[in-house]
């Protein structure tokens, strides 16, 4: 029991670093760190030893916001070797709704393309689709009260590195995999409806092939103080790493904007989208005003739950529910 | 110093000699030259390994399931009489219709009786109720009604029905005594100690004892070359279709015929290949491993009767064979109920864009003939499945849903089918996959043939795990 549960934690902490499907695969890692040399050499006119100095900033890497996404990461880990099973599972989803299709259409439309074609647009259509997700629960995790007590786990970082990607409390953890587990059920059971037996998926490394562009062109950059940003046309379309450093500013003008994952459309449709502003020094957190244990664990496991019950409560107190639900009829 | 060297030289042949012979009896591949080892045997045979009587019923079975297909579409009491001598007959005289020898395929037999005399299948079938078929009736029952039904239609093929009775006698039938008789019989009650003791003669005078024949005759049921093991899934297979290029691999003795006896795959050896020819399972073989290991425990016995122990390490290999048995049934269904499903789909688009229909239906009704069939041997193995027969029975129902969206519901006094509404083709088509993922789910299946769903497991595995906590 005990043997297995260590094998499964393990391999899963390697996947992390050696499944091209995951964002921290070395390769990407490696990539990242090559483009940011690059942009600070060529376009910052470094050197290139300061610029090496400039991406592995000791104060970056080693303060206690850093250090908490490591514990954060590792004890998500534990827990979700406990959790994963329990957890939807996407070919459950798949299933009903493939078997739901069938049952409410009452026909089985099926398309003839080519192979290739098929490919193309189920490897497009899941990019767009769970890139939309990505954005959408985003953009509820800030606007809902009670799911911002979750997420402000992610924005409490005050230094970035590409390890903060993972800094998440288990409780949005869990959403997250339940999205990701809908946006690939609800695909792969639409295009097997369609399609039958002829869908694949386009990869690159086993990864799909959309999401191993977005990592290998630098992705990791995200979430760190190499503020690279893109031509202004491109930042309407894409969002650049500098883009995703303004999502996490304490500037309030900065507050609620740039959502999207990879495509700035969503941001632009919900009216959220912010250019990079190359001259402005950004600093992190959720707010300028620093609370005293911000990295602990306490703070960042227990206080969440504490802020959505104290949410929840008050809600429920407001006279008008409150009597609602005790009025006699 | 010569004579040392001599000596040694003799000694060393000697214990090679030996040794490779205890390799050969470790190792052994065919389930044939076993000893005999009952303790007064007076006869003159030298081997004591005898499942004539199985392969008998196995020819019977073919040559009913080659008459089923013989009707002309009106009253044939005739080819009825003639089904009926080959399911509960036991007439001398009776030939070998099915496996017949063609060119390039000689087969040894013609005649029942040189396989086994006064054999039938009536006799060997499945006396319980019969709960996927209507009517509550026993097995050998079901067979009968169904045979009188079948001389009636043209080719066995009654389309106001959707019924294919070739295919519903020849599959259930296989369950019902094949099946039946290997695992609710031989390897059940009769791997007990007080039955057919192995310190003494199978009868009077018999060169087996009684577990050795009892085993043997499991072993028959099974319907596979005695030297299965040598050669491959999809060889086996061949050599049921009669094919000529697999004729060489089949005549184990070359003496230019196959022998029924012997080098013939019949009935669910011919399903087990089928399963294991995409390389997926290996049922052919660890069923046939199993009984060629139970074999040996039983001849290395030497005649005296088995102890406990021996017993216990019998009934696992018997347990091995059981499972496996089973799970080539369900196999079969599985696959079938895909074709099912592919049919339905299939027939419902043709009505809507006023195709031909004609050719699809009759596909769709072989098929449903064949997952039918195979749906109610599963039920046959003297084990309980419980809520999984009520739910294979339910999905499949008693006929296939036809064009109207009826389906048989029950049969009257006089043995008439009635229908009544159902549901359409398309929602029966989604009963098929939940046929194939009850069967998936409750019998582990392996080979998984004709999946209808492996493009969403596929799909599902190749997009990774879904568990990530990136936060962008």
């Amino acid at each position: 029991m005990f043997e297995t549960f260590l094998t499964e934690f393990s391999s899963d902490i390697y996947a992390n670093f050696f499944d091209p499907r995951k964002r921290l695969f070395v390769g990407y890692l490696v990539c990242a760190l090559i483009i940011a040399l690059a942009w600070l050499v060529l376009l910052r006119k470094q050197k290139i030893q300061h610029a090496w100095r400039t991406c592995f900033d000791k104060q970056v890497w080693f303060s206690a916001s850093s250090r908490a996404d490591g514990l954060i990461f590792f004890i998500n880990r534990l827990l979700f070797t406990f959790l994963a099973p329990a957890l939807l599972a996407k070919l459950t989803i798949a299933t009903f709704i493939f078997q739901w299709l069938q049952g409410t259409l009452g026909f089985r439309p099926l398309i003839q393309l080519a192979d290739w074609q098929i490919a193309a647009c189920f490897t497009l259509w899941l990019f767009i689709l769970d890139d939309f997700a990505r954005f959408y629960l985003h953009y509820l995790m800030h606007r809902w009260p009670v799911l911002w007590a979750f997420h402000k786990v992610h924005h409490s970082a005050r230094t970035m590195t590409p390890l903060t990607v993972l800094r998440t409390h288990p409780v949005e953890g869990v959403l997250f995999s339940l999205r990701s587990s809908l946006v690939q059920g609800i695909s792969i059971a639409l295009f097997v409806f369609l399609f039958a037996n002829q869908v694949d998926l386009v990869t690159v490394l086993g990864a799909n092939a959309l999401v191993f562009a977005f990592n290998v062109t630098g992705s990791n950059l995200r979430h760190s103080h190499i503020a690279i940003h893109y031509w202004r046309f491109l930042e309407y379309w894409l969002i650049s790493p500098a883009q995703h450093q303004i999502h996490h500013s304490t500037a309030p003008r900065h507050f609620d904007k740039n959502f999207g994952a990879t495509l700035a459309i969503w941001d632009r449709l919900f009216r959220c989208l912010h250019l990079s502003e190359p001259n402005t020094v950004l600093s992190f957190g959720i707010s300028k005003t620093v609370i005293p244990d911000e990295h602990s664990l306490k703070q960042l496991y227990l206080q969440p739950f504490a802020e959505a019950t104290n949410i929840i409560w008050q809600t429920l107190r407001k006279p008008r529910i409150l009597s609602a639900l005790t009025q006699r009829r | 110093m010569k004579l040392k060297t001599l000596a040694l030289a003799v000694t060393f042949a000697t214990s090679g000699m030996l040794a490779s012979q205890a390799a050969l009896a470790d190792s052994h591949k065919v389930y044939a030259d076993f000893p005999v080892t009952v303790k007064d045997y007076k006869g003159d045979k030298k081997h004591s390994v005898s499942y004539g009587g199985q392969m008998a019923r196995h020819a019977l079975h073919n040559s009913l399931k080659k008459l089923t297909g013989k009707g002309n579409g009106s009253a044939n009491p005739e080819l009825e009489a003639q089904m009926l001598a080959y399911f509960s007959g036991k007439d001398a005289g009776r030939t070998i219709i099915d496996p017949a020898s063609k060119e390039g395929f000689k087969v040894k037999q013609t005649q029942i009786d040189e396989l086994s005399k006064e054999k039938n299948l009536a006799g060997k079938t499945y006396k319980g109720a019969v709960n996927g078929w209507p009517g509550n009736m026993t097995g050998p029952e079901v067979i009968e009604f169904m045979i009188k039904k079948a001389a009636a239609t043209n080719k066995g093929f009654d389309p106001l029905t959707g019924l294919d009775y070739t295919q519903l006698i020849s599959k259930f039938a296989m369950g019902a005594v094949f099946y039946n008789q290997a695992v609710d019989n031989y390897l059940d009650e009769k791997l007990e100690a007080d039955t057919k003791p192995n310190g003494k003669a199978y009868k009077e005078g018999t060169p087996y004892t009684g577990k050795e024949h009892v085993w043997d005759e499991a072993f028959g049921y099974f319907g596979v070359p005695a030297h299965v093991l040598t050669m491959d899934a999809k060889t086996a297979y061949a050599i049921a279709k009669g094919k000529k290029d697999a004729f060489k691999a089949a005549d184990a003795n070359n003496d230019g015929m196959i022998d029924l006896k012997t080098e013939m795959t019949f009935a669910h050896g011919y399903y087990a290949a089928n399963a294991d020819k995409g390389g997926k399972s290996d049922y052919l073989h660890t069923i046939t491993e199993a009984f060629i290991d139970g074999r040996q425990l039983i001849t290395a016995a030497n005649g005296e009767n088995l102890t406990a122990e021996q017993r216990e390490t019998l009934k696992g290999f018997a347990k091995t064979i059981k499972t496996n048995w089973e799970k080539v049934i369900a196999e079969a269904a599985f696959k079938y109920a895909g074709s099912v499903y592919k049919d339905a789909i299939a027939l419902q688009a043709a009505v809507e864009s006023n195709a031909d229909i004609e050719k699809l239906y009759r596909k769709y009704a072989k098929h449903w003939g064949e997952l039918k069939g195979f749906a109610m041997a599963l039920q046959t193995g003297g084990k309980d499945l419980g809520e999984t027969a009520v739910q294979l029975n339910r999905l499949i129902g008693f006929s296939p849903v036809l064009l109207g969206n009826t389906q048989i519901t029950g049969i009257d006094a006089e043995g008439n089918y009635q229908q009544a509404n159902s549901v359409t083709l398309n929602e029966y088509a989604l009963n098929m996959l939940k046929v194939q993922q009850l069967l998936k789910d409750k019998f582990n299946l392996e080979a998984n043939n004709n999946d209808q769903l492996a493009n969403l497991s596929e799909l599902a595995d190749k997009l990774g795990s879904a568990d990530s906590a990136e936060n962008d």
